[in-house]
């Protein structure tokens, strides 16, 4: 039976004579007359299509150092061969527990090893992304303790502070900068500990921060904040070597996952990691799965605490998220489990020893000034050129090399001037010594 | 029908021991972490060590032990859960889309500025709307954005002290209320009337000078058009305030009529619904929005235009909202739904539209002796019964639905109608689909209490409780 018979006994069932009739409750005056979109196309054509735009593209096969946020790592095949799996990708959010174990087992499997990972107690299933997790993380906190003030680092990407900004739009909570050594690149203890006080809600930071350095001083905040809640920003794969954010008192800690075996893919999508202590549970946004039991005593999942939600809170709930970002963190899991403890560590080592060696290499070509930052830097090295070098970025892309934006790219809102001509420069494991050759290399002409 | 689904006693993923297999390139010299911060150091890290073999084995047993779009039917209501093109995964991998870092100089971007130029005209064309962000990441991240977006208009008019309020229907979706309390407006309720739209008269008496902005979707979540939606429009502006048009439901009138044309100011799309992206068993979703002219200003940056043949990221909107996402939106969602616009066509799309209201037509009435479904009869995308006539609880025969190995509606929503079961089959199913939903869903209602409540029995596993799970909050492993 052909479609068309199909929809005519289905027509007839309804009585009705033309399908038109399903829309008799659509006013003439709101009617669409045409579409301006072409009609359609065939598969074929359309992937002949789509290779022609990607070809369009320029970047996979270049020397990448760009970061920032976002990197170039070694994805395991298998990451992307278990996302294909047809019933991970194509359901729904598992409102059906006894018909999605599979999936619930999964996000259970992710928020454990977040909790690993962190040395928190609980991470919920995922957020959009890490700017927007952070978002939520200072609204979390507002809810924990009422307080006005949050305190940020002046290093802050501007793109990470609008997006905070954003989703403090409804409330009545002050920003407020804490300094950074721009010596070291450590945060100034000092500046900080005079600006907590007992309106003070939350302390964000960064840890590596803005600068990209890894800052000593994080983690002795526990021992100054007061009863601020204690917000940590990190990179997930630094926590290979770096001491965990539970170890060193944070109370919710936030991070962007995209490095756990998730493609950049131009910026998205992207997964948002939210954790927490346990205390702060009821107070938390985003889905979180349970174990429980099934009638028969069987282990089982389900979602849980879901009163804390908009489709049973409504304009009460903690947060207005619904959809999240399932699939990527299945992906960080099985990241993660494939590449298990000695090979998150070998990553972060890797990416660590590679940029010292970015470090010494750049030092030596004698194109940097005499002030650099003391700190250690992870992947994200910025360093200052002695002299003024314009669109660094485009005449580096030029000679097939990605990389070096401008540190006032990202602080345009506040101390972008204050370390003159410098640029970041982003390793990662996969960076290798040809790479930084070829880079010092093209420094020598343009720079 | 017989059906059983794969039931393993998987292990967790920590408790296996085959240690780690997987080879990370280059080499780690001696001495390397000898000069971190005092202090810094991690000093244990329990990961797993698992055979790559061994985790591709757990997942792929875990992904067996659930349901997904590929298997069958999956009419979840106000979810619109369609076929998912294979050739857009194909797309989603090509290296020129999947390897590309956001912070590129937009000259090495050119393709994939264009898909997204290319998209935000063909919303804009579906929507009848003027100006359009793609950087909101789901439905209610784009929700979120529209009352950053009403927030600002009013603020900018030096309205925003006065105008404190958005008003809803009874019948919406919860993300819209949470939305507009995140936004810092209180929210008022209105109830629908007896046909199920929206009461003129209690929205009437609902609008004033403390209106911000009036949340709809249309059709609403009872699959029924609202037809007054001319007048809806003008006595929202009348009162000074914004029209919202939450885009969950857009599958039902797309290529028909279009929020632009009904007077909505503001309108979201879910680009996991109607455009047919992957769900991901909960995400990734996308969530555009777009605006009429008076607007534009206060989209977030940046977006993208172009000059002549050359895309670039366009930051020149003078009262933006600033920013919603880190980036500029779920690339490989847009991509997708671009591929999916593409290849059906304002043609194809059109037929999708009509095919989706006829298969909920048709199972309505198929279901209508049965059951009883309020409210006007006509429906569009979805329809919503009630279990309350048959004795049955929905939820119990919402676990005998699975327990036969198709996918159960959305139960209990919209709030406004008692033991619901709410129904969107969508185009990508065939009649015999519909006959067998409504036939297993009808023979049901012949089974007794005690053998309803004992399922499902086919599963993974049989019923859970949800109480003990709430109670107990076991939300990770105990293993070290």
């Amino acid at each position: 039976m052909s479609v068309n018979q199909e929809h005519k006994e289905m027509l007839d069932f309804l009585q009705i004579n033309e399908k038109s009739e399903l829309f008799s409750d659509v006013p003439n005056n709101v009617r669409k007359k045409d579409l301006k979109i072409n009609r359609g196309i065939s598969e074929f054509e359309l992937l002949e299509e789509a290779r022609r735009y990607s070809m369009m593209n320029q970047g996979p096969g270049m020397i990448n150092f760009l970061g920032n946020g976002l990197y170039d790592r070694v994805i395991p095949t298998s990451v992307d061969s278990l996302l294909g799996r047809t019933e991970f990708l194509t359901s729904y959010t598992p409102y059906q527990a006894e018909m999605s174990q599979g999936v619930l087992q999964s996000l259970f499997e992710y928020q454990s090893l977040m909790c690993q990972l962190t040395g928190m107690d609980v991470t919920n299933s995922s957020m959009y992304d890490g700017y927007s997790a952070l978002g939520e993380a200072v609204r979390m906190a507002h809810r924990i303790n009422e307080k006005a003030e949050v305190l940020l680092p002046e290093t802050i990407y501007n793109t990470k502070l609008e997006v905070i900004k954003s989703y403090l739009a409804g409330l009545s909570i002050k920003l407020i900068f804490y300094k950074i050594n721009m010596e070291t690149g450590h945060i100034d203890l000092e500046d900080l500990k005079n600006r907590i006080n007992d309106n003070t809600c939350a302390i964000v930071c960064e840890q590596p921060n803005g600068l990209g350095i890894i800052d000593e001083n994080v983690f002795s905040l526990h021992e100054i904040k007061k009863n601020a809640i204690l917000i940590a920003y990190v990179d997930p794969v630094s926590l290979g070597i770096l001491k965990e954010p539970g170890a060193y008192g944070a109370d919710i800690v936030v991070a962007e996952g995209q490095q756990l075996g998730i493609h950049r893919s131009f910026g998205g999508p992207l997964l948002g990691i939210l954790s927490f202590k346990n205390e702060y549970i009821r107070r938390s946004p985003g889905r979180i799965i349970g174990e429980s039991v099934d009638s028969n005593g069987k282990r089982a999942f389900v979602m849980t605490l879901q009163t804390r939600e908009q489709h049973i809170r409504r304009a009460k709930a903690m947060s207005n998220i619904c959809t999240n970002q399932a699939l990527m963190a299945i992906a960080a899991a099985s990241y993660l489990s494939i590449v298990g403890a000695e090979g998150l560590k070998k990553v972060a080592t890797l990416t660590y020893q590679n940029s010292k060696k970015l470090k010494g290499a750049l030092l030596k070509s004698g194109k940097l000034s005499d002030n650099q930052l003391t700190g250690k830097s992870f992947s994200d090295l910025l360093v200052s050129f002695s002299t003024p070098v314009e669109k660094l970025q485009d005449k580096l892309y030029d000679r097939g090399i990605l990389g070096g934006v401008p540190l006032s790219r990202f602080l345009s809102h506040g101390k972008g001037e204050v370390i003159p001509n410098s640029f970041f420069f982003s390793v990662t494991e996969k960076t290798n010594e040809s790479d930084i050759n070829q880079l010092i290399g093209a420094l020598e002409v343009i720079s | 029908m017989s059906y059983k689904q794969a039931s393993y006693d998987e292990p967790f993923i920590g408790e296996l021991r085959s240690g780690t297999t997987y080879k990370i390139p280059g080499k780690v010299e001696e001495k390397v972490l000898d000069d971190l911060p005092a202090g810094s150091g991690r000093e244990k890290l329990p990961l797993p060590e698992v055979a790559e073999y061994d985790v591709v084995r757990h997942f792929t047993r875990l992904s067996q032990m659930n349901y997904s779009v590929d298997i069958g039917m999956y009419p979840l209501g106000s979810c619109t859960m369609k076929f998912n093109p294979k050739f857009a995964d194909r797309i989603s991998t090509f290296e020129g889309f999947s390897e590309i870092h956001p912070l590129q100089p937009e000259k090495s971007v050119q393709g994939s500025l264009k898909i997204m130029y290319e998209l935000q005209e063909y919303l804009k064309d579906l929507s009848d709307m003027d100006g359009i962000t793609l950087q909101p990441l789901a439905g209610a991240h784009g929700e979120y954005t529209g009352i950053l977006i009403i927030r600002k208009y009013h603020e900018d008019r030096g309205e925003l002290d006065k105008r404190t309020e958005i008003i809803i229907p009874d019948s919406a979706h919860g993300t819209n209320p949470a939305s507009a309390a995140m936004g810092g407006f209180d929210v008022v309720e209105i109830p629908s009337s007896d046909k199920g739209t929206v009461d003129l008269e209690a929205l009437k008496a609902a609008l004033s000078n403390k209106t911000a902005a009036f949340m709809i979707t249309n059709p609403n979540t009872l699959g029924i058009f609202e037809d007054q939606i001319t007048e809806i429009a003008r006595l929202v502006h009348d009162a000074g305030a914004l029209l919202y048009y939450d885009g969950a439901n857009f599958n039902a009138i797309m290529g028909i009529t279009s929020p632009g044309l009904m007077g909505f100011d503001i309108v979201h799309f879910n680009l996991h619904k109607t455009f047919a992206t992957p769900h991901g068993g909960g995400g990734p979703g996308s969530g555009p929005v777009a605006v009429k002219e008076h607007l534009k200003d206060f989209l977030p940056v940046p977006t993208v235009s172009r000059d002549g043949d050359i895309y670039f990221l366009d930051y020149s909107h003078p009262k933006s909202i600033g920013r919603v996402a880190a980036y500029y939106g779920s690339f490989n969602m847009m991509l997708r739904a671009w591929s999916y616009i593409t290849y059906h066509g304002s043609d194809g799309l059109k037929e999708n539209t009509i095919n989706a209201v006829l298969n909920a037509n048709y199972l309505a009435r198929k279901l209508s002796g049965k059951f009883k479904i309020p409210y006007k009869a006509l429906k569009k995308h979805e329809l919503v019964l009630s279990t309350e006539n048959t004795g049955k609880r929905a939820l119990d025969l919402a676990k005998y639905l699975i327990d036969h190995g198709i996918h159960a509606p959305t139960v209990y929503f919209p709030l406004i109608v008692h033991e619901d079961m709410m129904i969107e089959p969508t185009e990508t199913v065939s009649k015999a689909d519909l006959d067998q939903y409504a036939d297993v869903l009808i023979k049901g209602l012949n089974i007794d209490d005690a053998e309803l409540k004992s399922m499902p029995k086919n599963l993974s596993v049989s019923r859970i409780d949800e109480v003990k799970a709430a109670k107990d909050l076991k939300v990770k492993w105990d293993l070290e």
